[in-house]
């Protein structure tokens, strides 16, 4: 009988664990009383510091929300995730939410999430090229390969942006997906001629040798806006005092990190697994909390530009 | 068979022990060669980044890789992120093993339910699971439950498919004289049918163990749920090189320590089984 026994009481304790896991915890506000429990999905990367200081500065807090951060793999799974309800929240790049919305997904913006520096040369993203190239500026990036980390997104449709705005033939360019940490040793190896890189990448291959030749967000706008927290139309409607609450909270924590760069980069060493070297180095982004519902704009016109979207989205729906 | 077995082992056994000499005398040629094995993997590791053939920066050498290890085993969060990746996989193998044993014992045992979901099977069994990742996300978001979906798709028709072969590999004489002994169905299948079909259920949970582990850790490197996948992800992104190498190490452990257990378990459950016994007594 013992050998019976093994087997189906293994197999019926992991039935029991599993229907004890899956049921309840699903995310969503709280009821009454006590800080409102929400969730935010946001990419563990230098744009969202101040989601993290504000959290650790206790700034959500005193807005009476207990928020828990849930790390994405990237805005691919941001947009979903909100649409579905399993995130209150997220953060997500500019033209993923502008596909979004122009797909009719009630998407909604509803606070800065990370700005140009607005610096030539002095970005926290451009293209680089590796050691001993030839091409010394935005225009000589014609007919070349160049490396984004998504195609039809912010990366291509700036970087086209920049060529044109060189005076260059932004059609010749070939681009090619690969993820960004593994840019670098593409563009050493020659796999490819440019990479579009953010930080800490972009300070990592300048340590290699690598040159920048373009600013593509500054070229697009010197404001521009390359991410923001959202939300859907829904949660706006349903619970619009959580969602003033969100954006009230989020707008106090930018400013905070705009005003306390150690505190940013002290931040990075927690949520982050950069190393310390590499962290004193890196450029930050800037942080402000108004003026950046234009430049989007600006992005969804090089998105029609370049047929990435067919129609305009509604602005004035896609900002609160 | 009885002459077989001794021919073939000339040396003198003393009776009764078992396969025991046999165990004595070949383990620690074979763990010395495995040291050796490892150790030499080390050396050409620590080598190449040093000797630049590939540049550190992309390969740090085995020595950092290790220090880098040593340093996250002491931090609670490398723990947390070890049970997160457990829990997933074993809940996730549970579920498939306990869908696939009764499914499996179900569909085996009626002839034409086997034939009216063959071509079906076919079908979906080849899918990858990988393949089922936007789905997942779509259904669960970045919850454990999305690469759970994962893990019990791709273990669940490693067992499956075991099952329906062990069940299909009792032997009709059993069967038979069983009947005619006056065995009732459920008998029949605690005696008969449970019995031949168990080698075959280990086998899958063997096989689905291990497919269970790698799918738990693409789930959490690529939807982000939490789990040592997840951190590979986030030391990616952060441009940790030595840290990636580190986890990639940490995940081979939990591997290594995986098949170890579910052999160990198939040994227990098999006692019986020649396979595991041996043939003397055969």
């Amino acid at each position: 009988m013992r050998r019976m026994i093994l087997p189906a009481a293994a197999a019926a304790v992991t039935l029991l664990a599993s229907t004890a896991c899956g049921g309840g915890q699903d995310g969503g506000g709280g009821d009454s009383g006590g800080p409102q429990k929400i969730k935010v999905g946001a990419i563990p990367i230098v744009d969202v510091a101040p989601l993290h200081l504000g959290l650790d500065q206790g700034i959500f807090e005193k807005h009476g929300i207990d928020m828990e951060i849930q790390n994405t793999t990237g805005g691919a799974q941001a947009v979903p995730s909100v649409v579905s309800g399993e995130f209150d929240f997220a953060f997500g790049n500019i033209t993923s939410i502008i596909v979004g919305r122009s797909n009719d997904l009630p998407l909604t913006i509803v606070a800065n999430g990370v700005t140009s520096t607005g610096e030539q040369g002095a970005d926290f993203g451009g293209v680089v090229v590796p050691e001993g190239s030839d091409i010394s500026d935005a225009k000589g990036l014609e007919d070349k390969t160049i490396a984004v980390n998504n195609l039809e997104n912010i990366g291509d449709t700036t970087v086209r942006n920049s060529i044109r705005k060189a005076g260059g033939d932004s059609d010749t360019v070939e681009f090619v997906e690969l993820p960004f940490p593994e840019m670098p040793a593409a563009l050493e190896r020659g796999d490819v001629d440019a990479a579009w890189v953010v930080e800490p990448f972009l300070t990592a291959s300048l340590n290699n040798g690598a040159t920048e030749v373009a600013s593509n967000f500054v070229d697009a706008d010197p404001n521009l806006s390359v991410a923001y927290y959202f939300t859907t139309e829904q949660i706006v409607n349903q619970d619009p005092e959580l969602v003033d609450n969100f954006t009230a909270a989020v707008n106090e924590s930018l400013t905070y990190a705009e005003e306390n760069p150690d505190e940013v980069r002290r931040i990075l060493g927690e949520y982050t697994e950069m190393d310390s070297a590499t962290i004193e180095k890196i450029r930050l982004p800037r942080w402000p909390t108004d003026g950046y519902k234009k430049p989007a704009q600006s992005i969804a016109d090089l998105m029609m530009h370049d047929g990435v979207i067919e129609k305009q989205p509604d602005m004035d729906k896609l900002f609160q | 068979m009885t002459a077989d077995t001794t021919t073939a082992r000339p040396p003198a056994r003393p009776s009764g022990a078992g396969g025991r000499p046999r165990a004595a005398r070949r383990p620690p040629n074979r763990a010395l060669l495995g040291t050796v094995g490892v150790v030499g993997f080390l050396l050409v590791w620590e080598a190449v980044p040093r000797l630049g053939v590939v540049p550190a920066r992309y390969l740090p050498p085995a020595s950092e890789v290790l220090a880098t290890l040593g340093e996250r085993l002491a931090l609670p969060e490398f723990w947390t992120a070890v049970g997160d990746t457990v829990m997933t996989w074993a809940i996730g193998l549970g579920m498939a093993f306990a869908a696939a044993v009764v499914l499996g014992f179900v569909v085996g045992s009626v002839p034409v339910l086997r034939a009216f979901t063959s071509s079906t099977v076919e079908f979906l069994r080849p899918i990858p699971s990988v393949a089922l990742i936007p789905l997942a996300i779509l259904l669960y978001g970045t919850d454990m439950a999305s690469t759970l979906l994962l893990v019990v798709y791709a273990a669940f028709w490693q067992i499956y498919i075991q099952v329906l072969y062990g069940v299909a590999d009792i032997d009709p004489v059993a069967e038979q004289t069983a009947r005619s002994y006056g065995l009732g169905r459920m008998a029949r299948l605690r005696y008969v049918a449970w019995p031949s079909a168990l080698p075959y259920m280990l086998t899958g949970l063997r096989l689905g163990a291990a497919v269970a582990l790698i799918l738990t850790i693409t789930g959490q490197l690529i939807i982000g749920t939490p789990g040592l996948g997840q951190q590979i992800s986030v030391a990616k992104n952060s441009d940790a090189t030595a840290l990636v190498y580190a986890l990639i190490i940490a995940t081979g452990a939990l591997g290594v320590a995986v098949n170890v257990g579910v052999r160990a378990l198939e040994r227990r459950a098999l006692r019986w089984h020649t396979s595991v016994r041996g043939e003397e007594i055969a």
